[in-house]
């Protein structure tokens, strides 16, 4: 009779912990099944598999509560934009703590955390957050989108203020951005938002180099690379207004030869532009 | 094999557009001009740009613009220089800042959707109209899209029009060239088909 009650208790035991493991794996597999869905447009199959998955991630949080599957929980859930819950999963996330080679984990769910209170309006908290995460990240994609959020953010704070407090912003917001192009030189997208933060600082020729660097390595999406050309059409014309006679001179024929490689019909006119 | 004409090209994408949105006919324009745009441009990502729907470029970016950047872009363009030439002499920046979240999209970054979906608007340089209806406008556009069943049907179907007009040629079909004839074209079998 005892050793029945062992045997019963080890079977419920493995059973609990298997449907706690295929519970989370459900999840994932929803999840990145919604992932994949959202990415080919197909929005309304792609909420279903999140759906899927919340409800999975929430079976497996009851029975075997992780760091991972409140993760999932909180990764469904922002999707499905339930800010508030996803805020709450991430917390009890790391409540839980992510063990050893679960980095990417912790990294993930941390920029989710950001996003969902940035998204309840609690923007000071989400910029803590992408702050910690360019300094510690060493994911590139996670740090690529907290380097533009974080940019963003600060940008907006220093279109707030006038004179020497926005000066002292811009200069922070510059080393910042200066760091990133430092820390991955190979990366366009830095060079993009550092040529930003120069222009905000009137720095024409600085930003007109960034914009170059940027275009040369490649930025990621047409949006950015369109707004980059005419970020390098802006400084041209500032530049031409503002150098001396021989600088200009001098300037304008590198500029040309820019123009010529990049096959622009002429100076201000990048080859994307209607004619 | 008879080899199509530009014409018969578009009349298809039009009666293509007509089966899944038999009562936007406003739509027509700027999905076929995206679709001939970003098939150019790039072959690779067109299918992300047409349907993403985050109208570019992302808000934020737009938003933290620099003012000189701003100033300028209203200087560099004749017909918003003298739309907004009291603003810009008073260095009303709240008012020109607002305007460019909706104009720079359009005539900056020329999103092609955009561009043809406030063809009318821009042709009678009411710069104004396109501030004051862009946010309804675009929604509206959005969420009809949104709603049309069969969104992997009319992918295909906009891929096939566009891989169609390439095929004449890109050189050919420069962008401000290409997006008048097409309007033209698409006017043409919009009014046949109500005649």
């Amino acid at each position: 009779m005892r050793k029945k009650t062992i045997f019963l208790c080890l079977v419920l035991f493995a059973f609990s912990i298997s449907s706690c493991v295929s519970h989370l794996k459900e999840a994932k597999l929803y999840y990145v099944n919604g992932e994949k869905l959202s990415r080919v447009y197909k929005t309304e199959k792609a909420l279903a598999s999140f759906k899927r998955a919340l409800k999975e991630a929430e079976l497996a949080v009851a029975k075997h509560p992780s760091a991972q599957a409140y993760m999932l929980k909180g990764m469904a859930e922002l999707n499905l934009e339930l800010w508030e819950k996803a805020e709450e999963s991430f917390i009890a996330a790391f409540s839980f703590g992510f063990e050893k080679g679960q980095e990417w984990a912790e990294q993930v769910s941390l920029f989710g955390l950001a996003s969902s209170l940035q998204e309840l309006g609690l923007v000071d908290s989400a910029f803590k957050i992408y702050t910690y995460l360019l300094n510690k990240s060493r994911f590139k994609s996670v740090t690529v989108l907290a380097a533009q959020r974080y940019t963003h953010i600060a940008l907006k704070e220093t279109l707030q203020e006038e004179g020497r407090e926005r000066q002292k912003l811009l200069n922070k917001l510059l080393k910042t951005a200066e760091k990133l192009a430092d820390k991955d030189l190979s990366c366009g997208y830095y060079h993009y938002l550092l040529s930003q933060v120069l222009s905000h600082l009137l720095e024409y020729k600085k930003s007109f180099e960034e914009a170059i660097i940027a275009k040369e390595l490649g930025l990621p999406k047409e949006e950015i690379f369109r707004d980059n050309d005419l970020q390098i059409v802006f400084c041209y014309q500032k530049l031409k207004e503002k150098l001396s006679s021989e600088k200009r001179e001098e300037f304008l024929s590198v500029y040309l030869l820019w123009v010529k490689k990049w096959n622009w019909p002429n100076s201000e006119t990048p080859d994307w532009k209607k004619r | 094999m008879k080899e199509k004409s530009v014409e018969k090209v578009v009349e298809d994408g039009v009666r293509f557009l007509s089966k899944i949105f038999p009562q936007k006919t406003y739509l027509y324009f700027p999905l076929l001009s995206a679709a001939l745009v970003w098939a150019i441009r790039r072959t690779k990502e067109w299918k992300e740009k047409i349907f993403s729907w985050k109208i570019w470029p992302d808000p934020d970016l737009v938003k933290v613009k620099p003012d000189e950047f701003i100033i300028n872009f209203y200087k560099s363009n004749p017909d918003l220089c003298r739309a907004y030439r009291d603003e810009i002499e008073k260095k009303d920046l709240k008012t020109l800042r607002e305007a460019f979240r909706c104009l720079y999209p359009i005539l900056g970054l020329e999103d092609p959707f955009l561009f043809a979906l406030f063809q009318k608007e821009l042709e009678s340089n009411e710069y104004n109209k396109i501030v004051d209806e862009f946010d309804a406008k675009v929604s509206l556009a959005r969420n009809d899209i949104d709603a049309a069943e069969g969104k992997a049907r009319l992918l295909e179907g906009l891929k096939t029009f566009a891989e169609e007009i390439v095929s004449f040629g890109t050189d050919l079909l420069s962008q401000a060239n290409a997006q008048k004839a097409i309007a033209e074209l698409i006017e043409k079998q919009l009014k046949k088909k109500n005649e």
